[in-house]
């Protein structure tokens, strides 16, 4: 039976570090055995609105597998503009194509598309849905920079009501257990109380504060986010709140030296530039840590083994 | 009006002889259930008997609901429990009830009710169906696209 990615919700603790095990593998890799790995096998790229991060990420990992990638990266030039159902775009590009990875405005996407196919499915974000290849990266960077996970304490810094990213991640991170979180917001950005209430039995704690600066001392991990204006109902919410935090580098003299940054990208003011060249920056390295994952999602849905 | 007859509706509406009681309706939702008989075409020439606002000891007050039928869709049993967990539906036989049916919440309903999240792709692509997945053991229920979860109340019923 094909196997999909379609939400972290699907995933077991164990699927999830099969994942992260595949990962490692293939980093260990020799690249020219990597590149016959999916030799003729072909990745159709559907991508329903602009991207380029996850798209070129999830493109460059299917080429360093030595398969073949084909696509849309905006809808204007194909049959979705005349009025194509969803389901009959899939089933079309299921004839050109091994495996479909899709980015579309409204959710439950890729779970219809999943449906309307016998290929494997990649969820590569369902409006403000599911992202799982992103929390999978970040998992693996985490765990990479510290060598575990249960045990860390980590910051989520920024916008963490809206943030798809941090919920995700914090619900998988949750799986693990015996995590110490830092929930750091403006007082209109915290946390929703359902994230926070279905932590209890994890083995999870959590503190909740507006200050960054008095928590980076106490932590292994800042994660920090955007704060993203198109979520905002009101544009006026949003000017109160978009430079609520910046982390640069002078917040971050005399904090440990085993402490780490992460960020999914793009960033606008909540990094300065001058924290990229310290110890601390762990977020470009981040991004070359997805193409390794996509790498590995790839793989464990086409049942190649490395 | 005696007393016995406000508290006791069989003595209130007549006894059947063969067919269907819908009792322990939560009041007011009496008509939605005659709303989803009446959506079965193959009900629609058999005599129902309404009774509104009876007195109840469990429930306060209740509706209650009789249809002279051999049988009923298997559908309308589930139907019937998500527009009230409680209600209990007896089989009569000769006056007598035969069969008692315990409604229970399903553990999913599918292509039952519409998705209220106005961006879930169920509402925007056509002919595609819904699922919802009971989460928790309540009346929670998850749309099995966007992934939100609603309570069985806030579910918008598609008759069939």
């Amino acid at each position: 039976m094909k196997r999909d990615l379609i939400s972290l919700n699907d995933l077991s603790l164990e699927t999830i570090q099969g994942y992260l095990a595949l990962a490692t593998q293939v980093e260990s890799m020799p690249e020219a055995d990597r590149r016959r790995l999916l030799a003729g096998k072909i990745l159709a790229v559907l991508f329903y609105e602009p991207s380029t991060r996850t798209r070129l990420s999830f493109e460059s990992a299917m080429y360093r597998l030595g398969g073949n990638v084909l696509g849309f990266s905006e809808t204007g030039s194909t049959s979705v503009a005349k009025g194509e159902s969803l389901a009959d775009t899939i089933r079309t590009v299921e004839q050109y194509a091994d495996i479909i990875v899709i980015r579309h405005p409204k959710e439950g996407t890729a779970r219809l598309s999943a449906a309307s196919c016998s290929i494997p499915v990649i969820n590569a974000g369902d409006g403000t849905n599911q992202h799982p290849s992103q929390t999978l990266l970040d998992l693996y960077t985490i765990r990479k920079l510290f060598g575990r996970i249960s045990g860390l304490r980590i910051a989520f810094a920024g916008d963490l009501k809206y943030s798809r990213t941090v919920h995700s991640l914090l619900q998988a991170l949750g799986k693990f257990g015996g995590v110490r979180f830092e929930f750091v917001s403006p007082e209109s950005l915290r946390m929703p109380s359902y994230l926070k209430d279905a932590l209890a039995g994890t083995g999870c704690t959590f503190t909740e504060t507006v200050d960054l600066a008095g928590s980076l001392a106490g932590c292994d991990l800042v994660y920090m986010t955007r704060i993203q204006k198109e979520r905002f109902p009101d544009v006026l919410e949003y000017e109160k709140v978009k430079d609520a935090y910046c982390l640069d580098a002078r917040l971050l003299k005399g904090v440990p030296e085993q402490l780490r940054i992460l960020h999914p990208l793009p960033r606008v003011n909540e990094i300065a530039t001058d924290v990229d060249s310290t110890v601390h920056a762990a977020y470009f390295p981040q991004v070359g840590n997805g193409v390794i994952m996509r790498q590995a999602i790839l793989l464990d849905l086409l049942g190649v083994k490395p | 009006m005696s007393s016995d007859k406000r508290e006791n509706p069989v003595l209130h509406i007549p006894k059947i002889e063969n067919g269907f009681v819908f009792d322990h309706i939560p009041a007011g939702l009496g008509p939605r259930v005659l709303e989803l008989l009446r959506s079965f075409p193959e009900l629609s020439g058999a005599i129902v008997t309404v009774g509104l606002n009876y007195r109840s000891g469990k429930l306060g007050s209740k509706d209650l609901l009789k249809i002279e039928v051999d049988d009923l869709p298997e559908s309308l049993l589930h139907l019937a429990a998500l527009i009230g967990p409680g209600i209990t539906i007896k089989k009569i036989g000769g006056f007598e009830v035969v069969r008692k049916y315990g409604l229970e919440l399903p553990e999913a309903i599918e292509n039952l009710a519409r998705c209220r999240n106005p961006n879930c792709v169920t509402n925007t692509e056509r002919h595609v169906g819904t699922r919802f997945d009971r989460v928790g053991g309540g009346s929670g229920y998850r749309c099995n696209y966007c992934e939100r979860v609603f309570e069985l109340r806030e579910l918008e019923l598609r008759l069939p």
